[in-house]
């Protein structure tokens, strides 16, 4: 994920005056969206451009992980009463899990989250999973055809790889070339020999089903 | 299954030849029927191309419609990049419905590639699943199992690329749209026959084989569809053939000389692939230059070309 361009951020809070910012110290940190500075330099920014920072929420953890957070939120209480808009610098998750804990305020992305990935170094991610809910890793050599050719073709390459780059940028490398590669060395290429069919898409159907074992524990407290 | 005119000749000795029309940006079907009329007696069937680089085009359903009602055998394009199973399977029945046999089943460019780069590709399927749902179609009944009110009855195509990476790879996935359905192939852009050979040999399955020909209007056409468009692959030494072509001629004589030769060199590359074999033909895709259908193949000594029975 990567921080919204400032142009893109003003224009969001317009009408908005007091804000509360909120980050963490886990995939927020490590993106270095939401971390302690970046927390830091959103507050000198907004006040530049007269705007009030209320108050600061840094979450030990993630945002995600519920009972940490409302812990938090109750230590804050007071000022979150008073705040216009909460700026949630961290992904997608964090955003809607403050919407649903504090429905009575707006919060608003000061991210675009696009992949879960792997972080190689700081600043530098790879998007490695699209959650697609059909994990075929062990047969495809640990790289994810869905997540890494550009098209999500399961009997690939495509017509349009050349000497292992992706068709659509020479910086993408082909997935398909590095299947093959590496189950070539794995001595297990009859792997992607034969035709994989079509994939049942309707395991991931958005928003995704109540997990089962929830479902189950609700019907037992009916039965 | 169905016999079609390109596949009676495919199976007899013929060396066929299929060209291809880019349907317009826009309704105008003039502008269709009018590039038809240039290029429909030089060949045995015509390719309709499906919103190539995700360019939005006149539909190749409707198309194929028009190119019938004009005594002309389409061979209908189908990209899995922009439908679903639900809108692709109705796509068959309504070709079906339209008197389309032909049908050739692609992956599709990447939008990005195009002029519509923000559009959601659906890629809900590739090209040998979608082979797998045209075959299954044919048994008459649809992906649910229900039965079909009329079973479409298809000569199924595919295509396949000699210059793309890894080639060994390349080989399995022509096997694998062969046990998936193909019965005919057309290639992309040949220029290195030796490669083509190579990609050949790899290929135990037998099937038909339609070899791709775009002829080169100069070296800057080259040069950019060998760096821009994904999947060919121009030699150096025909890129400096086309430049020599030209040296040190005025414009208008320039581009006279570099085209002809561009047509030399793609007569050149028909009369090597006629000698191969497991090739049963040509595919010439002018890209907009409808005019160099009738030239190659009469200077490549194909025409006239067979009657229709």
């Amino acid at each position: 994920m990567e921080l919204k361009s400032a142009e893109a951020v003003l224009s969001m809070l317009r009408g908005k005056q007091k804000i509360v910012l909120l980050g963490d110290s886990g995939c927020a940190q490590l993106c270095e969206v939401g971390g302690i500075l970046q927390l830091e330099d959103m507050q000198e920014f907004l006040e530049q451009n007269e705007k009030e920072v209320i108050d600061t929420i840094f979450i030990e953890g993630g945002i995600c992980n519920g009972d940490v957070l409302r812990n938090e939120l109750a230590a804050h209480k007071d000022f979150l009463e008073k705040a216009d808009v909460l700026l949630i610098q961290a992904c997608g998750v964090a955003v809607q899990v403050l919407t649903e804990l504090i429905p009575e305020k707006e919060s608003f992305p000061a991210t675009d989250s696009k992949s879960l990935g792997f972080l190689e170094t700081r600043h530098v991610h790879h998007e490695r999973c699209v959650t697609c809910g059909d994990c075929i890793l062990h047969l495809t050599g640990g790289i994810c055809p869905y997540a890494r050719c550009a098209k999500g073709i399961l009997n690939g390459p495509c017509g349009g790889a050349m000497n292992g780059r992706c068709e659509r940028d020479e910086n993408t490398d082909c997935a398909w070339q590095l299947i093959y590669d590496r189950l070539k060395m794995l001595g297990k290429l009859d792997n992607i020999r034969r035709i994989w069919d079509m994939r049942d898409w309707s395991a991931v159907s958005r928003p995704l089903f109540v997990s089962q074992h929830v479902l189950k524990s609700e019907v037992d407290k009916i039965g | 299954m169905v016999e079609t005119h390109l596949s009676r000749l495919l199976n007899s000795s013929e060396f066929v030849v299929t060209a291809e029309v880019t349907p317009p940006h826009g309704s105008d079907k003039e502008q269709l029927l009018s590039k038809l009329a240039i290029l429909k007696d030089f060949c045995d069937a015509v390719n309709v191309t499906d919103n190539v680089r995700g360019i939005p085009s006149l539909s190749s359903m409707a198309c194929c419609h028009l190119l019938i009602d004009s005594g002309v055998e389409p061979i209908m394009q189908l990209s899995s990049r922009d439908r679903n199973r639900i809108a692709f399977e109705s796509e068959i029945y309504g070709a079906s419905a339209l008197g389309v046999k032909n049908i050739i089943f692609v992956t599709g460019d990447h939008s990005l590639l195009g002029s519509h780069p923000h559009a959601k590709m659906v890629y809900d399927f590739d090209s040998i699943q979608a082979l797998q749902i045209a075959t299954h179609l044919m048994g008459g009944h649809d992906l649910a199992g229900a039965p079909l009110d009329g079973v479409p009855d298809l000569y199924l195509g595919s295509t396949f690329n000699p210059n793309a990476d890894p080639m060994e790879m390349h080989a399995w996935r022509v096997e694998k749209k062969i046990e998936a359905g193909a019965q005919f192939f057309q290639t992309q852009a040949i220029y290195d026959v030796g490669r083509f050979k190579e990609f050949m040999r790899l290929i135990d399955k037998r099937t038909k084989v339609l070899a791709g020909i775009i002829p080169l209007r100069g070296p800057a056409m080259a040069e950019f569809m060998t760096r821009n468009i994904p999947g060919i692959l121009i030699p150096d030494d025909i890129i400096k053939r086309l430049e020599k072509a030209g040296e040190g001629l005025e414009e208008s004589e320039r581009q006279k000389a570099v085209k002809s030769e561009g047509l030399q060199i793609a007569i050149e590359t028909i009369r090597e692939i006629r000698k191969m074999n497991g090739v049963n033909g040509i595919h010439i895709m002018g890209v907009g230059w409808e005019e160099c259908v009738p030239l190659l193949v009469e200077d490549a000594g194909l025409y006239p070309r067979p009657g229709r029975e």
